[in-house]
């Protein structure tokens, strides 16, 4: 859409129904996808598994941006949905020596039931009094997970086989290429699938019971319906990140999914941009890439300066959290707010708006 | 519809083609410094023993280097902060195996069990300062080193002790950190009870993390009867305890392992840790042992001393030092691939630490990883560890 003209027109009810209208939105997802094609081929081993764990945190953050963005219901239960769809995976893959596409799926499903169940109080509950509610499912699913004997293998943590499907097993030396290749497909799926679901009359009910829960039961919507909807496909997607990393990291332990992990991951949705996929996308890439830049930097820096070297950790964390409210104070609605607001600013120059 | 499909299609084409063309791995160095892997704790929660322990291994590296290094070849400490965090932990992992790290140096007993089926696939030795028992099988974890005695070691120590002490029956409370690390060696501390026929009453006590004070669970202990406390945790909620008992005016003996068994437990909880004792596999800063004195001479070199950086720091120079005669034994051998060091691990016989742990030595052989088996047990006295026994094994 150039500065002249005044929105977008669609000849047939096709063209609206796309997900990409604009020639430019074309012509940016073909960068995408030429550079994520190039990716692998241009950093080492170390920075591809980095890229990789920020695709399971994609997965994570999308569904629960599903809950926190587009249904309002505030979450801190991540930690433990990603514990459960992890454990459950392992177990099935491991125990029940079920192939892994089929135990992924069934951990979906058991997570999105899990959720629905942590989410029964969400009916009664909002705002902060949710928030606490979800906090104390956090810490039920992972005092479970500490204590049940049957989530170790005797005293060591549950350990997963190297990923096999039919014949094709992942081997030692290309380990994060492949595991690349498959973390990039169920990441672009459930993407596409977030998408899709936001713009169906189920995704428009839970945006309605964000805006107005009162109003929204007036039209009609369900409202316990959708709230509960809503836990269950976030969860789902969750689930589906929690058994990608059970697979990825070959270890299970519940030291993976601790309150710190559902606040990392509240972090990721708003500091992405509430109620946008996209938003999601760039929330889980800035939170998992940013900690891991900055000590790439302070490193060299604190072999020169004594006094850097000594309290590089607590530096690191202070920056980091000075990074994260600078970019609330400069824009609250996100990293994706601010891509909107930098493409209009080329699109209407050298007009202000 | 029908161009989302092409653009699937095309998709799956392309990723099809790249597959085709994997990229290769890349071989170690053949010269210049051999990397090894450091996993430090410095800002999490055991970071106040962590920090001393990585400093004594970087201290290590650093003096070894300065007497010429390993066949001439300096040895680089890969070494990075990971508060504690299994997540970054593995992630610290990859990056120290991308950047050609021929062993690793790990820490807790959270991210060693983690990382165990990795390094084995990855044929990578580890040693950690975890000492937890299931880490000495080579038959499950063949590339994971545990010098000391493992913590059931400790803990079976310290039980023949107090039902020796306490002359019959004696209530025992364990307080241990709620991780891993804290539950390692319950198990094996019942198993022992029943076996050996102790009249000790065992009761567990996970300790919550970052409490203010611990008088919540001394009461229960109370109740419970406790005479004793065995406490599984790092020295700083270890002293909190003691400060805890000294207040609440009860009378109950603490009795520490390994990694609150050090004089910053004594230098935290002050006049309230006289009386408690300790149960330490490796010496303290002033019992004076020969192994001690390289450490000291080169502390004195960068202004400090061993009395100023504790037993801990000792701890991490031997570890280091254990995996410096693997690397030695496999440069020897001239093929320094992590198999390699770990069958030097194994054929070394035992490694001197003059007396640093136990009853003196080090000792791996291709059945065990239990590098020793005897610790000292101490008694805290104006202020400073003094031995009640030393070099005592479980029996």
């Amino acid at each position: 859409m150039s500065a002249l003209s005044t929105g977008t027109y669609f000849t047939s009810y096709r063209r609206e129904w796309a997900l990409r209208r604009t020639r430019a939105e074309y012509l940016r997802l073909g960068l995408i996808v030429v550079g994520l094609a190039v990716l692998p081929y241009s950093i080492d081993f170390y920075w591809l598994s980095i890229v990789n764990m920020i695709l399971i945190a994609v997965i994570g953050a999308v569904g629960l941006n599903i809950l926190i963005g587009y249904t309002g219901q505030i979450s801190l239960g991540q930690g433990g949905f990603l514990a459960v769809g992890a454990f459950s995976s392992a177990l099935l893959y491991q125990r029940a020596e079920l192939p892994a596409p089929i135990s992924i799926a069934c951990a979906v499903v058991i997570t999105a039931a899990v959720g629905a169940f942590f989410g029964l109080p969400a009916l009664r509950l909002k705002g902060l009094y949710l928030a606490i509610a979800t906090l104390a499912s956090q810490e039920i699913i992972v005092f479970v997970a500490r204590r049940w004997e049957f989530l170790r293998d005797g005293s060591a943590p549950l350990t997963v086989d190297r990923l096999h499907i039919g014949g094709f097993e992942i081997t030692r030396e290309l380990f994060e290429w492949q595991w690349y290749w498959i973390l990039l497909g169920c990441a672009a799926l459930s993407v596409l699938a977030a998408r899709n679901l936001l713009r169906s009359p189920v995704g428009r009910s839970f945006m309605a019971v964000r805006d107005q829960d009162i109003a929204a039961s007036a039209i009609g919507v369900n409202v316990t319906r959708a709230k509960v909807t809503a836990f269950a496909v976030s969860s789902g997607f969750v689930g589906f990140a929690g058994a990608l990393l059970a697979h990825y990291t070959e270890t299970v332990t519940w030291e993976s999914f601790t309150l710190q992990v559902s606040i990392v991951y509240v972090a990721m949705v708003i500091v992405g941009g509430l109620g946008s996929v996209a938003g999601a996308v760039y929330g889980a890439i800035f939170m998992s890439l940013v900690p891991v830049l900055l000590t790439e930097f302070l490193v060299p820096v604190a072999g020169a300066v004594d006094w850097v070297s000594e309290s590089l950790p607590a530096i690191e964390n202070a920056v980091f959290g000075l990074v994260i409210i600078g970019f609330l104070l400069f824009e609250p609605r996100g990293l994706d707010r601010l891509w909107q607001r930098s493409k209009d600013y080329f699109r209407f120059w050298p007009f202000r708006y | 519809m029908k161009r989302f499909r092409t653009a699937v299609a095309a998709g799956l084409l392309t990723a099809t083609a790249l597959t085709a063309c994997a990229p290769g791995g890349d071989s170690a160095d053949e010269e210049g410094p051999i990397k090894v892997g450091m996993i430090a704790d410095l800002s999490g929660p055991t970071s106040d023993v962590g920090s001393r322990y990585h400093k004594g291994m970087l201290g290590y590296v650093k003096w070894l280097n300065g007497e010429g290094g390993v066949d001439g070849r300096e040895i680089e400490a890969l070494a990075e902060d990971y508060a504690y965090d299994v997540p970054t932990a593995e992630r610290l992992y990859k990056k120290f195996v991308n950047e050609g790290a021929v062993a690793i140096q790990g820490w807790g007993t959270g991210d060693t069990e983690a990382l165990s089926s990795k390094i084995t696939a990855d044929h990578l030795p580890f040693m950690s300062a975890s000492y937890a028992e299931e880490l000495t099988d080579p038959g499950k974890t063949p590339y994971n080193f545990v010098v000391a005695p493992t913590y059931s070691d400790q803990m079976r120590v310290a039980l023949n002790w107090i039902a020796e002490d306490g002359g019959g029956k004696a209530d025992v409370a364990f307080f241990h950190n709620d991780s891993p690390f804290g539950l390692a060696p319950l198990d094996d501390a019942r198993t022992w009870i029943d076996e050996k026929g102790l009249e000790v009453d065992l009761e567990a006590y996970p300790m919550p993390a970052g409490a203010a004070n611990y008088v919540g669970l001394l009461s229960q202990a109370k109740s419970q009867g406790a005479k004793y406390i065995v406490i599984q945790n790092v020295s700083s909620p270890a002293a909190q305890v003691a400060k805890d008992i000294a207040a609440q005016n009860l009378d109950m003996k603490i009795v520490c392992l390994n990694w609150c068994a050090d004089e910053l437990f004594i230098e935290t909880a002050g006049k309230a840790a006289e009386g408690h004792v300790l149960v330490q596999p490796w010496a303290p800063a002033n019992s004076g042992v020969e192994g001690h004195a390289v450490i000291d001479e080169f502390l004195k070199g960068e202004g400090s001393s061993l009395a100023e950086e504790g037993l801990h720091y000792a701890q991490g120079w031997y570890t280091m030092h254990a995996m410096v005669e693997g690397v030695r034994g496999a440069i020897e051998e001239e093929d320094l691939s992590g198999e390699a060091i770990k069958d030097a691990l194994e054929n070394a016989g035992s490694i001197d630490t003059g007396g640093a742990i136990g009853d003196g030595a080090i000792e791996f052989t291709a059945d065990s990883h239990r590098g020793s088996s005897a610790t000292g047990i101490y008694e805290v006295k104006k202020g400073e560890m003094t031995a009640l026994e030393t070099g005592v094994a479980p029996e």
